[in-house]
């Protein structure tokens, strides 16, 4: 299991983002991906679409199972990560880093914050 | 209900579902499983072993025990003889599916069936019914366990664990195991050769460890129930509840191979007559994905004008052609070949009608 990074943030969706300058990347969380199993088709968001946080902007599936993703801010979509087509697993495989789903227009730092702790989210996801 | 290896999934950190009320691995992590595409590989390139313990187990014993299971089943028990299974299906008058089933001919006195587990007190219920005198039919859910090898390297690990291999296809053999009697069947679920035994509840705990090690030694894996359906949908083999229902009938599964159409009355008969005669408004069919997308049970089919023409029963990815597959119920005129869609959510899935089984099989080699 990979840890939660401090320094990212996360909802109860279990999505992180991540701050990188202007833009904010987003992916599932190792919890997630755990619970899916073997991921094996994404869905990704449409560059340059306006999404609205908490509404659903593609999708992951297992071999068993389909789970939606859903915007944890508002924003514009600016890159997806085009990898996931031909290789989907890496989302179980480094969910934090080569496993990201996309790249948003990054929230003002109040929004940020007020998304969960690494902490917060690890209190969430404890069995 | 539980299965008697239970605690074992659960020290190996198996991922548990509820199938039937009986928690059952789904998956299990590496080292021994990997989760279902690893699981699956290793049935298709070396050996996997699942516990299907949740199956149904029923006794039919007495007199005149074989005929009478004959004029009630769908396919004819006069073609197999003692120490061979069959695939079969209760029906009801109405030719809808109760249930799908493996009988085990002991002898014409002596018989085991195994149902699925959702449907085995159903199974029981009916055939409980209504016996005639001189005929026991016992309920041993929990009596045994059923554990499944499956794959090429099979008969090795078999071999290596000291047990008998020479068995042709659907063939059983009863041996000794711990001072107890054991059946083992060549047969499964899988497409591939394979076994499935049989050990009392009390001695399953020993067998399952006496062959997940040789397994294990020979680059197979633990597998789950996930695997276990990928596999079988690969193989085109129906699944209760998707495939087969009591609104499906075995001719409009594709399933008339297992009904008997030279032998007298059975519960059913009159409609499956009737409709192989007249034809099936729907036929099972095969669906491969011609673009990426993964179908699911419950999706509609549709033709290129939008029409609805069908339904998805069972659909996943393949993870043999690693692409989207689908069994589905489809208007019976659409031919091998033709296109269809999917709808996935609102999306059109372009997927073409294939001919099963999607992987070939290697059961009889």
């Amino acid at each position: 299991m990979s840890e939660n990074p401090k320094s990212f943030r996360y909802t109860a969706e279990h999505e992180w983002i991540e701050l990188r300058g202007d833009i904010a990347r987003v992916g599932i969380t190792d919890f997630a991906q755990a619970a899916l199993g073997d991921i094996v088709y994404v869905q990704l968001p449409t560059i340059g679409q306006s999404i609205k946080a908490g509404a659903v902007c593609g999708e992951v599936e297992s071999t068993k199972s389909v789970s939606e993703i859903y915007a944890p801010v508002d924003g514009k979509i600016l890159q997806v990560n085009e990898l996931l087509n031909s290789q989907p697993e890496l989302i179980n495989s480094d969910p934090y880093n080569q496993g990201w789903l996309f790249e948003i227009s990054a929230p003002n730092a109040e929004i940020f914050e007020k998304l969960l702790s690494s902490d917060s989210y690890g209190e969430i996801t404890k069995h | 209900m539980e299965s008697p290896l239970l605690l074992i999934h659960q020290s190996l950190n198996a991922k548990l579902g509820d199938f039937a009320g009986w928690a059952m691995p789904l998956e299990y992590p590496a080292p021994v499983g990997g989760g279902t595409l690893a699981e699956h590989e290793a049935v298709r390139t070396s050996v996997g072993i699942f516990d299907v313990s949740h199956l149904g187990k029923i006794e039919i014993n007495g007199a005149g025990a074989k005929d009478w299971l004959n004029s009630i089943i769908t396919n004819d028990l006069n073609k197999i003889l003692p120490g061979q299974a069959q695939y079969s299906m209760l029906c009801n008058e109405d030719g809808g599916v109760i249930d799908d089933l493996i009988v085990y001919l002991k002898s014409d006195e002596a018989i085991l069936i195994i149902p699925n587990a959702a449907n085995s007190a159903d199974v029981f219920g009916t055939l409980n019914n209504n016996f005639p005198q001189g005929i026991k039919i016992q309920n041993r859910h929990n009596d045994f366990a059923v554990i499944a090898l499956q794959g090429p390297s099979s008969a090795q690990v078999l071999a290596d664990a000291g047990l008998p291999v020479e068995l042709n296809y659907m063939s059983f053999t009863e041996v000794d195991f711990l001072n107890e009697k054991m059946i083992i069947c060549r047969t499964g679920y899988s497409g591939e050769h394979g076994y499935e035994l049989l050990p009392t509840s009390g001695s399953a705990v020993k067998l399952w460890e006496l062959l997940t090690k040789e397994v294990l030694s020979h680059d197979g894996k633990i597998c789950g129930l996930g695997a276990r359906d990928t596999l079988r949908t690969e193989m085109g083999y129906p699944l209760h509840g998707h495939e087969l229902s009591l609104e499906i009938s075995p001719v409009t599964a594709g399933s008339s191979w297992a009904v008997g159409w030279q032998k007298n009355r059975y519960t059913g008969s009159d409609r499956l007559h009737e409709e192989k005669v007249k034809g099936s408004a729907r036929t099972l069919r095969g669906l491969l994905a011609d673009e990426r997308g993964i179908p699911r049970a419950g999706m509609q089919v549709k033709n290129s004008l939008g029409a609805v023409i069908g339904e998805v029963t069972s659909g996943t990815f393949s993870p043999t052609l690693k692409n989207g597959i689908a069994l589905a119920l489809i208007d019976s005129a659409i031919g091998i070949g033709e296109q269809v869609f999917v709808d996935i959510r609102g999306r059109n899935l372009a997927m073409s009608l294939t001919k099963l089984p999607f992987v070939s099989s290697h059961v009889r080699e």
